[in-house]
């Protein structure tokens, strides 16, 4: 039976991997509607950018990220069971339950950083990266995955101008769902992401993060060239945010407009064999029974 | 009136002490590394030797503060102890976003990791509105914190030997206000190793059965200043006991309730003598704890006024508590 995605990775598509993000999400959104789960922050409509990065990424690459963390943990390969635990705030999680969703990391699959800080996660993956390059002096790089409206934020530009006058293994992967909470671009985006580069020296690319194969050649080719480089390198994802900025917040957004972005989801179009969908849903139930049902923590500190 | 150290650059014993720390620390433990800004020519004017010993481990970086924090905190995930070197005090505020939400919260996040060090380095300057402000109090309201205000060459050295080698996230203050010209004793000029954090030092012993006096920082050096010149007295202040809390986070409250404890006078007279504004300082901390677990005892702050600190120097010395101040408050007791 499958209990996360790493020890299979290779035996399912990339599109199979997306709907085992989904499908976790889909029931945490269950959970949160039941009250057994906190208002989390879901990915969905976003999927592809995590799991096309992460699949060409080696298994020794380090990753940091924002608050919208499940789609990447799962991608990363952190075992599912003690992910859940965490973000259901159980003893047995990532974090023995005391970091939850947001704050969340599991260095055995060097799913390093998690923060709820809009752009935190940029200086410290710069910091990160230059640990990696200067002390391990190892090939491997750091991704860190951060939205559009992180870079309107201080601490991106901060960290960003390190890796740059540094020459740090960074990619930066900009999930763009061109929305900050519930704010349009129009309040915090005088540029397109990717032209935020030129002001570093960096190079950057655009492209559509929606569809999976599109995101991974484009990784592919960042991936390459960060590790050959050492240097940052700047990939925009435009993508379509279909749910809410987290579970239980209003979304200002029309249903005109959430029936418009559903048309551009990943998964529209992609078709699953029902056995697939049944197994994946059968393991997902499984675990989550089991961690519900585990001890919550006890305060130690 | 507080006499201030004209040019206080010139004032080199905590300093070198606190080099002498990284140097020596650095020896033991490859892991540390410091960071800064212009990392190099501080260490430099610090500690020549530090530089020229450990090239390779001393790294400067832009003026930004806020993301050097965070730089260190990612360096510190894989297993380096970084020293992140502020410079002034006052950038402390720039900073409140990584060091109470990210680096405070570090290991308490992370219960399954080994604990990180990490160091951060500041002085308290004099200069002006924003160059001389005292944020210690602030930072003693986080949990995640150590915060540690030596007032000794002894100090300097040791508790930064502890910082460096003991996991957690220490805030380091160095005071450019104490003076090198001082009656020091000789034990206080001589680093003894490392020195536990958290332990207050009884830097004056009194006549048994009087006030006692809690400070730290600069004030450490003018109420003992005031102590000594009654020591061979009959009068009042020869009476007192002088701590030091050295460290502000934890606090040493079994210690201060141990001086307490040696008075004849009811349930004690204890006054509390701070170099930062009074007003929502450490000092309301101490005499709101007595005040519930000794109801009777009598207890004074002094610190400096609810003001922004002017430009002149004359001035900025005046905002401190004076020897008249001090020994008004221990008369009062009595």
């Amino acid at each position: 039976m499958l209990s996360d995605l790493s020890t299979e990775t290779e035996i399912y598509t990339l599109q199979e991997r997306m709907l085992f993000v989904r499908l976790v999400e889909d029931r945490l959104q269950e959970l949160c509607l039941e009250g057994k789960a906190g208002d989390l922050h879901f990915s969905k409509g976003q999927e592809a950018i995590s799991v096309g990065v992460m699949s060409v990424l080696r298994e020794t690459d380090y990753i940091a990220t924002h608050h919208r963390t499940i789609a990447h943990a799962i991608s990363k390969g952190v075992p599912l069971r003690l992910l859940l635990a965490e973000i259901l705030g159980k003893a047995e999680g990532l974090n023995g339950g005391m970091a939850g969703e947001m704050h969340m990391s599991c260095l055995e699959k060097r799913f390093m950083f998690s923060f709820q800080l809009v752009g935190t996660c940029v200086p410290v993956a710069a910091g990160i990266a230059w640990a990696v390059k200067n002390v391990k002096k190892t090939d491997d790089i750091v991704v860190v995955f951060h939205g559009d409206a992180a870079t309107a934020n201080g601490q991106w530009h901060e960290g960003v101008n390190i890796a740059a006058v540094q020459r740090l293994p960074l990619l930066l992967v900009c999930e763009n769902n061109h929305l900050a909470g519930n704010v349009r671009p129009e309040h915090y985006m005088p540029v397109d992401v990717f032209q935020r580069a030129a002001g570093y020296g960096i190079r950057s690319n655009r492209v559509d993060g929606n569809n999976p194969g599109a995101v991974k050649a484009a990784a592919e080719y960042a991936v390459e060239y960060v590790r050959r480089e050492s240097k940052p390198f700047l990939l925009d994802c435009d993508t379509t945010r279909l749910g809410r900025h987290k579970q239980g917040q209003g979304d200002l957004r029309s249903v005109e407009e959430k029936e418009a972005l559903a048309l551009r989801d990943p998964l529209l179009h992609a078709i699953f064999e029902p056995a697939i969908i049944e197994a994946f849903k059968a393991a997902i139930n499984h675990i989550i029974e089991e961690v519900l049902a585990g001890p919550d923590p006890i305060r130690s500190v | 009136m507080t006499t201030m150290p004209a040019i206080f650059q010139r004032n080199h014993l905590i300093r070198d002490a606190i080099g002498r720390a990284l140097y020596d620390g650095m020896k033991l433990d490859s892991a540390i590394h410091l960071f800064g800004e212009g990392a190099h020519a501080k260490i430099h004017y610090d500690a020549p030797k530090i530089e020229a010993a450990f090239l390779d481990r001393v790294h400067t970086l832009p003026i930004s503060e806020d993301g050097n924090t965070n730089f260190a905190v990612g360096a510190s995930l894989l297993g380096i102890k970084p020293v992140v070197d502020v410079i002034s005090a006052d950038f402390l505020y720039r900073m409140m976003d990584s060091i109470a939400n990210t680096a405070a919260k570090l290991n308490f996040m992370r219960p399954n990791e080994d604990p990180k060090t990490i160091v951060i380095r500041a002085e308290f300057l004099t200069g002006g509105p924003t160059t001389g402000q005292r944020p210690e109090s602030l930072f003693t309201h986080i949990p995640g914190l150590r915060v540690v205000i030596p007032s000794t060459p002894r100090h300097a050295y040791g508790l930064m030997r502890t910082a460096l080698s003991t996991p957690g996230v220490t805030l380091f203050f160095e005071d450019r206000m104490i003076q090198d010209n001082d009656e020091w004793s000789p034990s206080d000029l001589i680093p003894a190793g490392p020195l536990p954090i958290g332990a207050a030092s009884w830097c004056h012993r009194g006549r048994r059965g009087n006030a006692t006096i809690v400070t730290y920082g600069i004030m450490r050096q003018v109420v003992q200043r005031v102590l000594r010149r009654y020591t061979s007295t009959n009068d009042y202040p020869m009476l007192c006991d002088l701590i030091d809390l050295v460290s502000l986070a934890p606090i040493d409250w079994n210690f201060i309730t141990k001086m307490l404890e040696r008075t004849r006078y009811r349930e004690g007279w204890l006054l509390i003598v701070e170099p930062d504004i009074q007003y929502g300082g450490i000092g309301a901390e101490i005499a709101a704890y007595y005040q519930k677990c000794r109801p009777r005892m009598q207890v004074r702050r002094l610190g400096a006024p609810f003001a922004t600190i002017p430009a002149s120097m004359a001035l900025h010395a005046q905002m401190l508590p004076s020897e008249e101040d001090i020994l008004g408050a221990i008369r009062s007791f009595h």
